[in-house]
């Protein structure tokens, strides 16, 4: 009875995160330094961001480099409207979500026109535009001063810790894997499976592409806007730096790192990208503390994931357990 | 009158030192089948080796330049031998990251040699500017519009009408068929990254003096160098050239006519737009597939 | 506006002077013929004569220049194919397969099946990502059927597998299946005997048949395999160069003169 428990996917999400909040506990008996729970929390901010990625890469083929432009817009419009303008955390995340929302399904709209590679760099000339905009506008943005923002408040009175807040992210991811899953799993993952697998056999099996691209950006600009409010409330400050190319490219390499189409990949994936240079690097003797070590080794650590383990790292599991089995089976 | 001709003259080297890149972007993308989105990175890592011979090791400029330019001819080699050329079996996107990762070790190797203090390059002219009907040109100005074009012709030329020129080309069409065909891809591969490296450090070297030689020195170039392959066409070798010309000189005329602070903005606006009426660029053709 | 007086009661799809033209090249030309209930139509001609055209004008992959595809859908109207976009199509009624078999690799067979039932899902998006009652009733009945289905074609066992790395044999059938989910009136197979052995072909001719019968359908044949198109088929239409050649029975055809000319070879091949 408690095997099957275990087996079925919603409790091994709340397992997950469930043991992710135990972070600030672990920080709090001095186990682990406090650095971390920033870090791990950034992980959880871009896995979000990466899970909408993935709806759109993944599972419906189109690219996006757009995605740190979309988390921008999001994290600035909720810090204003919180900073500047009072309102809640609850209205602040609503409109954070809906300007980029609007320019997502903007997108999605030409996407039918523009393909591939072309449409890629089109993503790259929005976010390099909104990315313009966050140094222009310094009503909303505060130009290269940066803008701050504070914990979230809940339902207009629970002040948010840094810690607390750490279990809202938490939360949060849990939410979002479940949905996904949940949409995945269904009518919605087949019918972006067949967009992307074959465009004919989906058409002629009943599914209106330009509505399912709508929707796969939709949910993605959705989801990154979600990051983006929850970056600016966690980290509490961001600059217009912050949103590069740079930014997108990284996120696009963590769900190919740890596996596309799959949600566990995507969070590994962007452990290995976002929060390993920090975590092991950083510490590993005289390599440490040499320039630039931390980049090297993760560019070698992608270059050799895609070369050798192009389906994802989230697979070593299987491949290990293989390995056993065939050691088992020869004795 | 004369702004304008300013102006122009100004966009005609912004235009030249995106064309370098774009180049070296279009020339990888046909023979290799990839977008190198390190393509500035490399670019910026070779131009700290021009400017370390010539600052550090005081080296004069034109020798400090060949020696960036060697540099960039082994950078090229090494990326390809190293890791391009075991990338058949990879997916298309899976191969624009590989380039991430490019990315990733370039900007940790720079730092490693060359420390994190940010330098400076020279202009390879340093005084004088001449005078065209009002308009005040520098003479390094005049020099990076003349190089650049120099570079371009001579490439084409190399293209169009000598044996190796054909053989990237043919490359360029159909990779299989040309092996088939008996021509030796991989060394025309190996090629594309030198020359696409030597282009990144050339645009580099030009974009230098405006700024300072830091991490950073490549990224402005890096996307209008993508965006001018967009608005040209990735189907042709000319036509991303002729889009970073149009951004040079539409983005400078832009932030002098319009706005300052978004003309920018504007441009790439206008590109989007153009680009949903013309989705494979200015000389893009459409492939037809058949169901 | 019904058509219903332009096809005759027991005709499921009329195709009439069908034509449409690539850049000067006249790919279909004028081409009509007729189709009707619980009939399996052979559409035959050599290389090149055009019958992939027709067939990706009739499933409006292709807009023809010119004529009128009547189909009468599931509710028994009949309209006007060429005013529908590709995807509403098989809400009609009519499906088909691909040459390629075009499946999803990573997919399983059973979630490729499930494709075809894709508007069959009723419930909104927001009831499918929080897991209503509902859809959850709905997913599971539709699963039932496909896996009904699998069975039906004898590759239930399967059903679990992704779809690539399955011997070429097993896809044809899973895209078959994937047709049926529908219920169509109309299922058009597209060189369904490419790539099949002649045990396989028989075993196909059978199959279509038996989906015949079972799902009163209309099954459109186009296909290159004499042998399959001369048995399996009640009618056969034999078009050349884009142009009709002739309509019979199978017998009939393959005593004209003209299709013999085209590509059945010489009198003295024939026995």
């Amino acid at each position: 009875m408690n095997k099957k428990l275990l087996k079925n996917p919603y409790i091994q999400f709340v397992l997950f995160g469930v043991v992710l909040s135990l972070l600030p506990l672990l920080v709090l008996f001095g186990i682990l330094p406090s650095s971390y729970i920033t870090l791990i929390g950034g992980v959880i901010i871009y896995s979000i961001s990466a899970l909408g990625l993935n709806l759109l890469l993944g599972y419906s083929g189109l690219i996006s480099l757009g995605t740190a432009g979309f988390m921008g817009t999001a994290a600035y419009i909720s810090a204003y409207f919180t900073v500047n303008l009072h309102m809640p955390f609850e209205i602040a995340l609503l409109a954070g979500l809906i300007v980029p929302l609007i320019i997502g399904v903007l997108v999605g709209l030409v996407s039918l026109r523009i393909e591939g590679l072309y449409l890629a760099i089109a993503t790259l000339c929005v976010s390099e535009i909104l990315r313009k905009t966050f140094e222009e506008l310094s009503f909303l943005t505060n130009g290269f001063s940066g803008k701050t923002a504070s914990y979230p408040k809940l339902l207009g009175f629970i002040n948010l810790t840094r810690d607390t807040s750490y279990v809202l992210l938490v939360v949060f991811l849990v939410l979002v894997m479940i949905l996904i899953y949940n949409l995945v799993n269904g009518q919605l993952g087949r019918a972006l499976n067949a967009m992307r697998g074959s465009e004919a056999a989906a058409q002629a099996m009943g599914v209106f592409l330009l509505k399912y691209r709508l929707i796969a950006f939709a949910l993605a600009t959705g989801l990154a806007s979600l990051s983006g409010v929850l970056y600016v409330h966690f980290i509490r400050f961001t600059y217009p730096t912050t949103w590069t190319m740079g930014m997108s490219l990284n996120i696009l390499a963590a769900i190919i790192i740890g596996g596309v189409r799959n949600i566990y990949g995507t969070i590994l994936g962007c452990f290995i990208v976002f929060a390993v240079p920090d975590l092991f690097l950083k510490q590993i003797p005289y390599f440490g503390t040499m320039n630039g070590f931390a980049y090297i080794f993760n560019g070698v650590l992608i270059i050799l994931v895609i070369m050798f383990y192009p389906h994802g790292l989230i697979y070593i599991g299987n491949d290990i357990k293989r390995l056993f089995n065939k050691k088992k089976g020869k004795v | 009158m004369s702004t304008l001709l300013q102006l122009v003259l100004r966009s005609l080297e912004t235009g030249g030192i995106y064309s370098l890149a774009a180049l070296g972007i279009i020339i990888i993308y046909r023979t290799s089948n990839m977008t190198n989105f390190a393509q500035g990175t490399i670019g910026m890592f070779n131009a700290f080796v021009v400017t370390f011979l010539f600052t550090v090791s005081g080296l004069p400029f034109w020798l400090s330049v060949i020696g960036g330019m060697i540099s960039a001819v082994c950078t090229g080699f090494l990326v390809d031998f190293v890791i391009i050329r075991h990338t058949k079996k990879v997916t298309p996107v899976a191969k624009q990251i590989i380039t991430l990762g490019l990315i990733m070790i370039f900007l940790g190797i720079t730092p490693f040699f060359f420390g994190v203090e940010p330098l400076n390059l020279p202009q390879f002219i340093k005084t004088g500017s001449y005078n065209l009907g009002g308009a005040s040109i520098s003479y390094n100005g005049i020099f990076n519009i003349l190089f650049g074009l120099g570079v371009m012709l001579a490439l084409f030329y190399v293209l169009q009408k000598t044996k190796w020129g054909l053989a990237v080309r043919t490359t360029a069409s159909n990779e299989f068929t040309a092996r088939l065909m008996g021509v030796p891809t991989k060394t025309v591969t190996m090629g594309a990254w030198a020359i696409a490296a030597v282009l990144g450090v050339l645009s580099g070297v030009m974009v230098a003096p405006f700024t300072s030689v830091t991490l950073n020195l490549m990224d402005g170039v890096q996307i209008n160098a993508l965006i001018a392959c967009v608005l040209g066409g990735f189907q042709t070798f000319y036509g991303p050239v002729i889009g970073a010309y149009i951004i040079g000189i539409a983005k400078n005329l832009l932030v002098y006519y319009v706005s300052s602070v978004w003309g920018e903005q504007l441009l790439y606006v206008g590109i989007l737009i153009f680009i949903v009426f013309r989705p494979h660029g200015l000389i893009g053709k459409k492939v037809i597939k058949k169901v | 506006m019904s058509h219903q007086a332009i096809i005759a009661d027991d005709i499921v799809l009329k195709i009439e002077e069908l034509s449409i033209a690539f850049g000067g090249l006249k790919a279909v030309d004028n081409l009509s013929f007729q189709i009707r209930e619980k009939e399996v139509f052979g559409l035959i001609g050599p290389n090149g004569a055009g019958k992939t055209t027709a067939f990706n004008c009739i499933t409006q992959f292709y807009k023809p220049n010119h004529g009128k595809i009547y189909f009468r859908d599931k509710n028994n109207n009949v309209t006007n194919l060429i005013d529908h976009p590709v995807h509403e199509v098989i809400k009609l009624g009519l499906v088909r397969t691909f040459q390629n078999v075009e499946l999803i690799r990573e997919l399983s067979i059973l979630d490729n099946v499930l494709i075809g039932a894709h508007i069959d899902f009723k419930s909104s998006l927001f009831s499918q990502a929080l897991k209503l009652p509902k859809a959850v009733k709905e997913e599971k009945d539709l699963r039932d059927e496909a896996i009904e289905v699998l069975r039906f074609l004898g590759i239930e066992n399967r059903k679990d597998l992704p779809a690539g790395g399955q011997p070429y044999g097993i896809l044809k059938k899973v895209e078959l299946a994937r047709t049926l989910m529908c219920r169509p009136k109309l299922i058009i197979l597209d060189e369904p005997a490419a790539g099949l052995n002649d045990v396989e072909t028989v075993q196909l001719a059978q199959t279509i048949r038996t989906i015949r019968d079972r799902y009163n359908c209309s099954i459109l044949l186009v296909e290159h395999d004499m042998r399959l198109v001369m048995d399996v088929c009640d009618q056969i239409c034999a078009i050349s160069f884009g142009k009709f050649l002739a309509v019979g029975t199978p017998k009939e055809i393959r005593k004209n003169k003209d299709v013999q000319t085209a590509y059945l070879g010489t009198e003295d091949d024939e026995t």
